[in-house]
């Protein structure tokens, strides 16, 4: 598929030239986008407009946040010291996906944008996508599903956010920084993306041109505990079935707070809230891990392939609670 | 639409090329450049037959498009020579069968020792993942990369 | 039967195609160019069943750089190959507009580049009248066709030796749908002179490509020729002649330039073959000490409406296991609208290993027999079929030896009694009876005035070792240090060679270089029969040793003379000979041919709350005859035992049920065994030289594979207690 391809001399230029054409796309690391467009045929920008030598690639911290730069690798991240420190969760989520050679590629910004693996979303032989033909129905639900979402999920669209970093981010309540022709704004990790409802192709509040510049993770206090849990059927290079991350801070046997978030579950990396509320200022304890568990997966949507996700996910929960209540951050591959 | 010309250098060679934006980096070095050592096996980023080494870092070359390797420093398979000691340790180790995966899953293997990365066979199994061999060959390839990093 | 002595052979020399497939200097079918060559890409049906209404090419036509776009409207008419005595050929492509599976070929773009053709092969407008496909192994729609193979076995009375049983277990097995995936996408380079055809493939039997060009095309098999001189793997993918190379060739008879058409990784799941599902049933009868009385196996298996899959009969392993006075085997296929089925390494025997051998282990926890002295006390002396002693075999050995190994005796019966922290811990084993296979072959030998070997033949080596393994033979039956032969294989110019399958290859290909040597042996005798200079004139081979780039007499080392000196004398550059070899009969032997033979121990852990499988470690001993390379031999094994894990713990086809689309065809989304997935594997060969075959030689490419599945689900049913019958053992199968 030929297209035009230009390299942005700077943000502001990359910015403009997407906003112009309508059917311009930005090209970070490329794994998602070279992939979509040359080998599966779903996607066909005209123009690509590559962002990956701009200088959006810093890693700093200060006043109690870490700012990820939205075109550093994802190895880059992995193995910064403020990263590596401070948010040992973000680390081993994103050493727990994909390889180190897609890592090497592939950016931060790119890895919250990523699209769903969806094999009936990629494939143009399927003509009933609603994420690629609006109005054309999901062939996945009446399919055979088993890397799909259970929380988010409806007749319309079952696709997954198959990001592990976007989990960990969105657990710590990071924000998005965007800069587009109308000027810098921030939108938190939880609000950037759309449920699918009835409208799956739409899939962020990005405007056609706006580019993500910067994640903002706020540091934890050093009290706190994380980890980063992932289960899948390999031991590796695979998306996760079911992943948390979890962030507690235990004060005298009692949770302080909580922060968790689901992957491998939700349409969208899925913060779970209700599950936080049960824990704050519950013991630590099976009984508070399993209410929990209860909370975060409540009126699941399942089709036969996904209805183990369910306990799955709880299961998958107690266990990082436990982790996180009782020892120091690990992770589990 | 126009062809670009890209300025890379391969092996430490450098080349000028005129590719069209949907060429990828495998496909420049494969069909362009006759350096075909280097494998297309899914040509998807799901199996690391065509991993090279862009600017020091290992990467795969079917997802890469030939555009952005310009101004960069590509290293292959033919880069080696023949004699690299990860050559002659997967030589040494029977650490292949039928071969195809083997340039692959040799430069992830290059790479890996300069990330520092074969402390154990747990992290060399762990970071060697991304390099898929049908033949079966991992346990020996563990071995050979074991070998190398002087464990 | 010759005596071999252990000097060359056996030793665990190094690949002698390693230096160049390290430095990725091995040319594969797809680093083959040409001056001119053009690129072909395929479009694929997007329905399984109905036919082609139409087909709008005009786009794909004006694009830039397409010289052809050929659908079933513009191609040339080919004939259907001639069948190759193991099986017919798969119909020819783009001959019809009916369509029988999802993914079948409906067209073919050729442009200047790949990239051109890949882009325009995606405007050509393919309309469908769709038909209602059949898909599922029980509609009852689908077509039968019992004893497919001719496999099917009956000894004995089973039906009143189950009613009669101390002890019956009844249960059913499933295995899904399988795909090979070699790492090489398969790729063929079609160029013609004239009436003359060069093909460069990825194959596992390039005499099979030969002829199904030949006939397909209409030319004589001698102006075609195929070249595989190396193959990015196989796994039985590359046994038969599928229709993108005829589709190859085609396109570069149309456009009258060399073609190079690559597979995408998605098309290697509906081209090529992939090893079929099975829904198989097992009811064994036993008394109380666990003598078997009694096994009946039935196995129903899909394959294609329009075509048949090659051998792959599941049940046979129940008719040759085990010593068993009555037996029932019976293989069914049903035809549905899916791509053609084709081996897969251990075909049939990988999935009917799986349930015989979890159903001996149910059969071992009913009666309260260990799994292993379960097995030794049903252990087969004879072939249970035939009456006839084995030509080798080792299989106590295996189960001996391996359980000291693994260290077997001190697990605790009891399932889920072994727990460490979150982990369940289990140990599970299986024996292995895998089948005999041999075809006739044949091989070129000669020594040249240097004093180097060049030995040939137009067999393969898929990743096997067959270059290795057959300088190391030709060395030693020549008398000559390994790096004096050169192996010269994959060219259809080459004397004629059987596929590489079945495990086969060595005992084929190695009878007919031991034959060949032995006759450029006779050919240096005979040479010097009547040289007054020669102190060998009038010597018999068997009064003659080659040695050390001599022949000499066995009484007097002494006395002989080096190849250089002969040929030099009678003014000749080389001499050659050619030999073949084709097996004998059990009849003639008074013996049975006896395939490897094996025992599998494993050890998983399992995660007690999320249910995650680990395999640990495992434990393989295997009868394999002659072991030529220690190595290589070895590697096979571990190969295997990978692709084994894969198909107990990861590895599924998915299709569609309504559209039959493969669901997962890609290498992101069908899960292979990773580096990460596979500990330390611990292989010990036992055994002697096979009786069957002047090497002394069984199989060792599929033997690896076949086991491990019921090993590691057996091993899962003593972690935690559950017993899984499908596979692969999925943690969602064990929340």
């Amino acid at each position: 598929m030929t297209f035009a391809y230009t390299r942005a001399a700077d943000a502001a230029t990359a910015i403009a030239t997407v906003s112009a054409d309508p059917q311009a796309a930005f090209l970070a690391g490329g794994t998602t986008q070279v992939d979509l467009m040359l080998k599966d045929g779903v996607v066909a920008p005209r123009r690509l407009v590559d962002i990956s030598r701009l200088p959006l690639a810093g890693i700093a911290a200060e006043a109690g946040l870490v700012r990820i730069g939205a075109t550093a690798t994802m190895e880059q991240a992995a193995a910064d010291p403020h990263v590596t420190r401070g948010l040992p969760m973000v680390r081993d989520a994103l050493l727990a996906g994909a390889s180190p050679q897609l890592r090497n590629m592939a950016t931060i910004g790119g890895n919250l944008l990523q699209r769903t693996r969806c094999r009936y979303f990629r494939d143009p032989a399927v003509d009933h996508c609603n994420k690629r033909i609006p109005g054309s129905g999901c062939a996945a639900f009446e399919g055979v599903a088993r890397m799909h979402a259970i929380l988010g999920a409806s007749p319309a669209c079952i696709a997954l956010h198959a990001s592990d970093l976007a989990v960990a981010l969105t657990a710590l309540g990071s924000v998005v920084r965007l800069r587009s022709d109308r000027g810098p704004r921030s939108v938190p990790l939880t609000e950037l993306y759309y449920q699918p409802g009835d409208d799956p192709q739409r899939e962020t509040v990005l405007r056609h041109g706006e580019l993500i510049t910067e994640v903002e993770v706020p540091l934890p206090p050093q009290a706190a505990r994380m980890t980063y849990l992932k289960v899948r059927d390999r031991a590796s290079y695979e998306f996760a079935l079911v992943s948390a991350a979890v962030c507690t801070i235990v004060e005298d046997g009692l949770i302080v707070s909580a922060r968790i978030a689901l992957g491998g579950v939700g349409t969208v990396p899925w913060r779970a809230w209700d599950a936080e509320e049960v824990l704050r200022h519950a013991p630590v304890g099976e009984a508070s891990f399993w209410a929990a568990a209860e909370a975060a997966v409540r009126r699941p949507f399942t089709v036969p392939g996904t209805e183990f996700k369910v306990e799955l996910a709880r299961r998958t929960l107690v266990r990082a609670l436990r982790v996180t209540t009782e020892h120091a951050s690990e992770v589990l591959r | 639409m126009d062809e670009i010309t890209v300025d890379v250098a391969v092996n430490g060679r450098p080349e000028q090329v005129r590719v069209s934006a949907d060429v990828t980096l495998l496909d420049l070095l494969r069909e362009r450049l006759g350096l075909t050592g280097t494998k297309k096996g899914c040509d998807q980023g799901a199996c690391g037959a065509c991993t090279v080494l862009v600017d020091g870092r290992r990467v795969v070359s079917c997802l890469t498009l030939a555009v952005q390797a310009d101004g960069r420093e590509v290293r292959t398979v033919e880069g080696l020579g023949g004699g690299h000691p990860m050559q002659q340790a997967f030589l040494r180790h029977d650490a292949f069968q039928c071969g195809f995966c083997t340039p692959g899953q040799v430069m992830s293997a290059v790479a890996l020792i300069e990330e520092g990365r074969a402390r154990s066979d747990e992290d060399i199994r762990e970071y060697m993942s991304g390099n898929l061999c049908r033949c079966g060959a991992y346990p020996n390839i563990v071995a050979a990369i074991r070998e190398v990093a002087g464990r | 039967m010759t005596t071999i002595e252990r000097t060359v052979l056996g030793a665990g020399i190094d690949r002698v195609d390693g230096a160049q497939k390290v430095a990725g200097r091995a040319p594969y079918s797809a680093d083959v160019t040409y001056p001119g060559m053009v690129h072909a890409v395929l479009v694929r049906s997007a329905v399984a069943a109905g036919a082609i209404a139409g087909i709008d090419a005009s786009a794909a036509e004006g694009a830039p750089g397409v010289l052809a776009v050929i659908t079933p409207y513009n191609a040339p008419r080919v004939a259907r190959g001639p069948d190759s005595g193991f099986w017919r050929q798969p119909p020819p492509p783009l001959q019809g507009l009916d369509i029988v599976h999802h993914g079948q070929y409906v067209a073919v773009v050729v442009a200047d580049s790949r990239e051109r053709a890949t882009d325009a092969a995606r405007h050509v407008a393919v309309f469908y009248r769709p038909g209602e496909p059949i898909l599922a192994l029980d509609d009852p729609r689908a077509e039968t066709v019992r004893d497919p193979f001719g496999s099917d076995q009956t000894r004995g009375d089973c039906a009143a030796a189950l009613a009669a049983a101390d002890v019956v277990i009844d249960a059913q097995y499933t295995t899904p749908d399988e795909t090979n995936n070699p790492m090489g996408l398969f790729t063929t380079v079609a160029a013609w002179d004239g009436e003359r055809l060069t093909v460069h493939d990825a194959t596992q039997w390039p005499a099979g490509t030969r002829a199904a060009l030949a006939g397909a095309f209409g030319v004589p098999e001698e102006g075609v020729r195929v070249l595989a001189p190396y193959v990015g793997g196989g796994f039985g993918a590359g046994l038969r002649v599928w229709p993108h190379v005829i589709l190859a060739a085609m396109a570069a008879r149309m456009v009258d330039r060399p073609v190079k058409l690559g597979l995408t990784r998605p098309q290697m799941f509906t081209g090529v073959g992939h090893r079929p599902a099975t829904v198989q049933r097992i009811r064994l009868g036993a008394r109380r000490d666990g003598m078997l009385t009694a096994i009946e196996h039935e196995s129903v298996q899909p394959s294609a409406v329009n075509d048949d899959n090659i051998v792959e009969a599941v049940t046979q392993v129940s008719a040759v296991g085990y010593a068993c006075p009555n037996v029932t085997t019976r293989d069914i296929v049903r035809r549905l609208n899916v791509p053609v089925p084709t081996s897969m390494r251990g075909p049939g025997d990988a999935q009917g290993h799986f349930a015989l051998e979890c159903a001996l282990d149910e059969l071992a926890y009913e009666i309260g027999v260990d799994p292993v002295e379960l097995r030794l006390r049903n252990h087969a002396d004879v072939h249970p079929g035939l009456g006839l002693p084995w030509s080798s075999k080792a299989l106590r050995e295996c189960y001996e030896l391996g359980a000291e190994q693994f260290g077997w005796w001190d697990r605790h019966p009891t399932p889920r009694a072994t727990r460490r922290g979150d982990l369940l811990v289990g140990y599970g084993m299986a024996g292995v009876s895998f089948f005999w296979f041999q075809q006739p072959c044949a091989a070129r030998a000669s020594v040249d005035r240097e004093g180097r070997a060049f030995v040939r033949s137009a067999a393969t080596d898929i990743g096997t070792g067959t270059y290795t393994v057959m300088t190391q033979l030709a060395a030693e039956r020549l008398g000559l240090p390994v790096d004096r032969v050169r192996v010269g294989l994959g060219d259809t110019d080459l004397p004629r060679a059987p596929m590489q399958g079945g495990s086969g290859m060595t005992a084929s290909l190695g009878s007919a270089v031991h034959d060949a040597a032995a006759k450029l042996i006779q050919a240096f005798l005979d040479l010097v029969a009547g040289d007054i200079a020669s102190p060998l004139r009038g010597r018999r081979a068997e009064e003659v040793l080659a040695e050390d780039g001599r022949l000499r007499l066995r009484s007097d080392p002494a006395c002989g003379e080096s190849y250089r000196e002969i040929l030099e004398r009678h003014d000749l550059a080389e001499l050659t000979a050619d030999g073949s070899a084709a097996p004998a009969t059990p009849q003639e032997l008074g013996l049975a041919p006896a395939g490897p033979f094996a025992a599998r121990f494993a050890e998983v852990h399992v995660d007690a709350d999320l249910g995650r499988v680990r395999l640990a470690r495992l434990v393989s001993v295997v009868d394999a005859g002659r072991i030529l390379n220690a190595k290589t031999a070895r590697s096979q094994i571990i190969g295997g035992t990978v692709g084994g894990i894969g198909m107990a713990l990861l590895e599924e086809t998915v299709t569609d049920p309504a559209t039959g689309r493969i669901v997962n065809g890609t290498l992101g989304d069908y899960l292979v065994a990773v580096n990460a997935d596979v500990p330390d594997l611990d292989v010990t060969f036992v055994g002697e030289p096979d009786r069957f075959n002047p090497v002394g030689v069984k199989g060792v490419g599929e033997i690896g594979l076949v086991g491990v599945a019921p090993a590691i689900a057996n091993a899962i049913f003593h972690a935690t207690g559950r017993r899984i019958r499908s596979l692969p053992v999925t943690l969602d199968k064990l929340l």
